[in-house]
């Protein structure tokens, strides 16, 4: 390969490194605003133990930070036009894309388990809304912040509460639905609560919550997932590029 | 059915006059009715009459303003209208249209099939009916399957007032210990109700029909909700597939490099500049001119020397051209 053919090939590997060091530097952030979970919704994943997205943005934070590091080290290794840091910098590289694979994965996998459809938080919210235990506490304190902020009540609908057994209803048999469900005046009283309790539709809130929390670990996941897929096909691209450079070194 | 309840007393004493073999009961169900002035002998004389009497009553019975005479499940749209163990009915406003003072309007509420149980006992015993079935035992196997509960006093459901958004919750009390509490009905029962006029010495003056069967969904328990995977989504699928096979493809491209690049055939020692390391020259003074210059020592091939003995001189990459 003639000399200016190689210096071309090199320029490509080091923009390509430094693209891919910008991308993996992002998808750090990205995955820091995943796990930090600005949306509080962690127990409605946690409780059941499915946490994988979270678990998932974990690793996208080790993996993001890492390929930042190794494309600046891929970026030296190119300039220093030496065959060893370019193999160090290869096997590196791939390990670490095989762990951003497997949190790209894993979050668009525990995904389809946790909001594939409304089930498993409605029976969450049945089970342990009211109870006394610590994710008792945890669901009951997100649920009643979700019904209030966003006005909704139930998963798909307040009747979530009439139609199946609850904690809840053994524990407050005489209430049909928590008092979050009622619209409140702004000064944080219940608009109407003789008529919230039977149902009357002007006085609770009777969309569902499952919409916006679906939406939410959604958005989540897609961040992680999505984001980490195309960093990862970015990568693909520079390390075939830097194997071509790598076997016409020297 | 709507009736409008004075013109059919009235319309009863009118027949009666005619007909003086009717006998007046506080039964006022319309079937017994027909079934008097039908089966009587003097049907025939006076059927004219009683046919325009019919058609008139008729007229009033569609044309009359809404005044029920049962229990009947409130108009509005309430979510719990008809939960698993409580109802939610109209208030018996204009039900008693008799004056009656002091008087209360009881509610019968129970299995439908205790109606027949319940009509029984009223006419048959003498005691107070209101502590026939207390609340707490009347749904147990072997008991009554209905209980009695208080809606209110006659005169706070007057007759010229017909509020329609007012409604009365049974089972608003839950499951609750008094005789006659307004407790939860079984889960998932067929019930019925009645109204019952009380005076204030708790004997019984009137009643109202028997509702509708209402039908209380059962209660379904949350291991019914199954939790497990619904399905895979699209995203889901294709981003494993090309992930898994962007890493095989990378695996593969790595282990060709390795293999191409430290398995290389000879053929390539074009590219590579063997190090010369010596050159044997000629001298012919080895054995007897070492301390001197040697004068036998080629000078055409200083330069030569130069060129290939000295490591400053050999090429030191094989990418510098020369």
């Amino acid at each position: 390969m003639g000399a200016g053919a190689l210096t071309c090939l090199m320029f490509v590997v080091v923009a390509l490194n430094a693209i891919a060091a910008a991308a993996g530097l992002a998808l750090f952030a990205v995955a820091i605003w995943v796990a930090v979970d600005g949306y509080k919704l962690y127990p409605i994943s946690g409780v059941s133990g499915k946490d994988d997205i979270f678990a998932a943005a974990w690793i996208a934070i080790f993996t993001g930070f890492a390929f930042f590091l190794t494309c600046i080290f891929g970026i030296f290794a190119a300039l220093k036009r030496s065959r060893a840091l370019m193999m160090v910098y290869l096997i590196i590289m791939f390990i670490i894309f095989l762990f951003e694979c497997a949190s790209a994965i894993t979050a668009a996998t525990n995904r389809d388990y946790l909001v594939g459809n409304s089930n498993l938080v409605k029976k969450q919210m049945l089970q342990y809304y009211g109870q006394d235990s610590i994710q008792g506490k945890q669901i009951t304190q997100t649920w009643n912040r979700v019904m209030e902020q966003v006005e909704c009540c139930g998963a798909d609908s307040p009747e979530d509460w009439i139609l199946y057994n609850s904690t809840f209803k053994q524990i407050y048999p005489t209430y049909n639905w928590p008092l979050s469900c009622c619209k409140r005046l702004s000064s944080f009283e219940l608009q109407d609560p003789a008529g919230c309790k039977v149902g009357l539709t002007s006085t609770l809130f009777t969309k569902g919550c499952f919409n916006y929390i679906e939406s939410v670990l959604s958005r989540y996941t897609w961040a992680v997932s999505w984001y980490g897929f195309s960093v990862l096909m970015l990568v693909f691209f520079t390390l075939v590029i830097a194997m071509i450079y790598f076997m016409q070194l020297e | 059915m709507k009736n409008s309840l004075p013109s059919l007393q009235l319309l009863l004493i009118g027949v009666d006059s005619y007909l003086p073999g009717i006998l007046l009961s506080t039964d006022t169900s319309q079937v017994d009715f027909y079934s008097r002035i039908y089966l009587h002998p003097c049907y025939k004389m006076k059927t004219n009459t009683v046919i325009s009497l019919m058609s008139l009553m008729s007229i009033w019975m569609w044309t009359g303003e809404g005044q029920i005479f049962q229990p009947e499940l409130t108009s509005n749209a309430f979510l719990a209208k008809v939960t698993s163990n409580t109802v939610i009915l109209k208030q018996p406003y204009c039900v008693f249209n008799q004056p009656c003072p002091g008087c209360e309007i009881w509610l019968v509420a129970g299995l439908c099939s205790a109606n027949g149980t319940f009509d029984a006992l009223v006419n048959s015993s003498t005691t107070n009916i209101l502590s026939l079935s207390p609340y707490p035992t009347a749904f147990n196997p072997s008991s009554n399957n209905f209980f009695l509960t208080r809606v209110g006093l006659l005169s706070d459901f007057p007759c010229n007032q017909y509020p329609n958004d007012r409604y009365f919750v049974v089972g608003a009390d839950g499951i609750c210990s008094g005789v006659n509490c307004n407790g939860v009905l079984p889960d998932g029962s067929t019930v019925c109700f009645k109204y019952l006029l009380i005076d204030a010495n708790r004997t019984l003056i009137n009643s109202s029909n028997w509702s509708g069967n209402i039908t209380l969904p059962k209660l379904l328990p949350l291991q019914t909700i199954y939790d497990g995977l619904s399905a895979r989504s699209g995203a889901m699928v294709v981003i494993t597939t090309i992930l898994c096979v962007a890493a095989a493809l990378l695996l593969l491209l790595f282990l060709i490099m390795l293999c191409v690049t430290c398995c290389r055939p000879t053929k390539k020692d074009s590219k590579q500049i063997s190090v010369m390391n010596s050159i044997r020259i000629p001298r012919y003074d080895t054995h007897n001119l070492k301390e001197r210059v040697h004068p036998y020592d080629n000078p055409a091939y200083q330069s030569d020397l130069k060129n290939y003995s000295t490591s400053s001189t050999l090429p030191k990459n094989g990418a510098r051209k020369l």
